[in-house]
């Protein structure tokens, strides 16, 4: 399969932008990705255990600020997106492969293993500073807003710091 | 007249049918841009690809132009817009956190659904932590719940704090992101890495 | 060309532009000058003292009666169940959620009509819905529900049933009742708890 080049990154960051403008536009919001994995936990959760669920400040939290099916969330529905425009471009690209993409130096398992804790790192901060690199830094910086600068500067600054130490992984 | 939604110029159902397609908009560029490959998207820290930095600032600066313009044209009334709230402590740890899982994972929560979306398992795997963390954070939630709810700053804008309009700032910022594309650039140079 | 100096070549202008341009902090206006002076000459904005007594002898939780005098004035006298809402402080955020609903019938008054149309104009301008005036003001209101002029004897049936509707109000609503003797009713204590309604308009929820 010959995979297409990536198209310029700044062109792509003017299409991303529009996107967001779109978002803002039309729903008076910005973009996100971790509020539709809450959403699926807070369902999950009041479907199996709805009694632990109701003492859950995290949940009660959710709910009250939501009306309705916690998965009939603007989120969601834009995660969805997500998935069918990454694979439509995917296909267009021709590069649509199942691989465990790591550095030669480290194996796939380590790989695997390092997703996971960096998974599970992102989903709990995430939750702590309200919203990921989409939902709290694209879009709080788009409308100015002084947490999505903090969390930026919060994301990318400890990454570069770590860096360093995670050189193998990667290069 | 905008944000349609808020001025009932759209149904709630009509609204998520959009969110589906916005996402559609949002996954394809990711896409296009190389963010479904989590080696890209390190690159950034490395100084070899900055493909990071180049997109999210374009995109940010973007955005944020289109939205004082649309404003000023009044298509779009930006008190209605949604702002991130600010929490200081809580801002400032779980971006620490993120950064970590950032580096550690390869990917941030949209990227991951981007590459997962192509097949790549990793992304997969990094999708099934991203449950697993927000599931423990909703489960010791009284433990760091104080934490959560700290040094509440309502929901200020930057350029109100610095006593400066939305423009002037948005100028800063985008000769800021200008400085840092050329010093990004010039790190590709110096680090020069295969396309991944 | 390199993509950045393209980009810049597009983003710096614009930066330029929206930096020089004063930001646009105009209250998007509902209704056109035309419009409004159109509405402002319907007798539909003003709401008699007959009806807004019927209303609030009957109890009526529709009715949000809101007094647009100084805290002085209000508290010397006010109409039962009003909150104030002194026209200085009309746009006040904290008020917003009792003039901008969509739920009861808002009724300003003042002494005459002249801060009460005030009042309404603003609103109205302001896109809200359901704000009308008491027609007269309290004035109007004293002399029709309060001390109702008895009609002359040679005046049709329906002067003497308005004239009667107004004594009974006037009587129920704390007046002295003229020509009865039965002891006055105290007038019930007005309360100025408003039933709060939910802001129809609400900024977009978000979040991550």
């Amino acid at each position: 399969m010959n995979a297409k080049k990536y198209i310029n990154p700044y062109l792509g960051g003017v299409l991303l932008g529009m996107v967001l403008l779109a978002a803002n536009f039309v729903s008076g919001r910005g973009l996100g990705a971790s509020g539709a994995i809450k959403s699926c936990i807070v369902s999950a959760a009041t479907t199996v255990a709805p009694a632990a669920a109701e003492n859950s400040g995290f949940i009660t939290e959710y709910t009250e600020k939501h009306d309705g099916h916690p998965m009939k969330s603007w989120l969601v529905f834009q995660m969805l997106g997500v998935i069918v425009g990454g694979f439509v471009s995917g296909v267009i690209a021709g590069r649509l492969k199942w691989k465990v993409e790591h550095s030669p130096k480290i194996t796939s398992k380590k790989r695997l293993v390092l997703a996971l804790t960096g998974g599970i790192l992102f989903g709990w901060g995430s939750q702590m500073g309200r919203g990921c690199t989409s939902g709290s830094a694209l879009s709080g910086m788009a409308v100015l807003s002084l947490g999505g600068f903090v969390s930026m500067m919060a994301i990318f600054g400890t990454a570069f710091a770590l860096a360093y130490f995670f050189r193998k992984n990667w290069i | 007249m905008g944000p349609l939604i808020v001025n009932e110029i759209i149904t709630e159902n009509t609204n998520l049918l959009f969110a589906f397609l916005i996402g559609i908009g949002f996954g394809f560029v990711l896409e296009q841009s190389g963010f479904s490959s989590s080696r890209k998207l390190a690159g950034v820290f490395y100084g070899y690809d900055a493909v990071v930095l180049k997109v999210f600032f374009t995109a940010a600066i973007t955005g944020m132009l289109g939205l004082l313009f649309f404003s000023l044209f009044g298509w779009l009334d930006l008190s209605l817009v949604y702002i991130n709230p600010t929490f200081l402590s809580s801002s400032i740890l779980g971006g620490v956190i993120m950064g970590a899982g950032f580096i550690i994972g390869g990917y941030c929560p949209g990227t991951s659904f981007c590459g997962a979306s192509i097949g790549k398992i990793d992304a997969f795997v990094f999708i099934a932590g991203l449950f697993i963390g927000v599931a423990l954070f909703g489960w010791g939630f009284p433990l760091w719940e104080k934490l959560y709810l700290a040094k509440d700053l309502g929901d200020p804008k930057v350029s109100r704090l610095l006593g400066i309009s939305d423009g002037l700032f948005a100028l800063l910022l985008i000769l800021v992101a200008l400085v840092m594309f050329w010093a990004a650039e010039l790190a590709e140079k110096k680090f020069p890495r295969e396309e991944y | 060309m390199k993509p950045r100096i393209v980009l810049a070549a597009f983003i710096i202008p614009l930066g330029l532009i929206i930096a020089a341009i004063p930001q646009n902090t105009t209250v998007p206006y509902k209704l056109t000058a035309h419009q409004l002076l159109a509405e402002s000459n319907l007798r539909s904005k003003y709401v008699s003292p007959e009806q807004v007594a019927h209303m609030l002898v009957s109890k009526d939780p529709t009715l949000q009666l809101i007094d647009v005098r100084s805290q002085d004035e209000y508290d010397k006298y006010h109409l039962e169940g009003a909150v104030n809402i002194p026209i200085t402080d009309l746009l006040a955020e904290k008020y917003a959620y009792l003039i901008n609903q969509e739920v009861k019938m808002n009724v300003f008054y003042s002494n005459g009509t002249v801060v009460a149309n005030e009042a309404w104009m603003i609103t109205r301008q302001l896109g809200y819905n359901n704000n009308y005036i008491l027609e007269g003001g309290l004035n109007y209101w004293a002399e029709t529900i309060l001390n109702p002029i008895k009609p002359a004897n040679t005046s049709p049936n329906e002067e003497f049933a308005r004239y009667d509707f107004r004594k009974a109000a006037g009587t129920a609503l704390g007046a002295a009742p003229a020509e009865t003797l039965t002891a006055p009713e105290n007038s019930q204590p007005a309360t100025a708890i408003p039933i709060i309604v939910k802001p129809k308009k609400k900024k977009a929820a978000g979040g991550c």
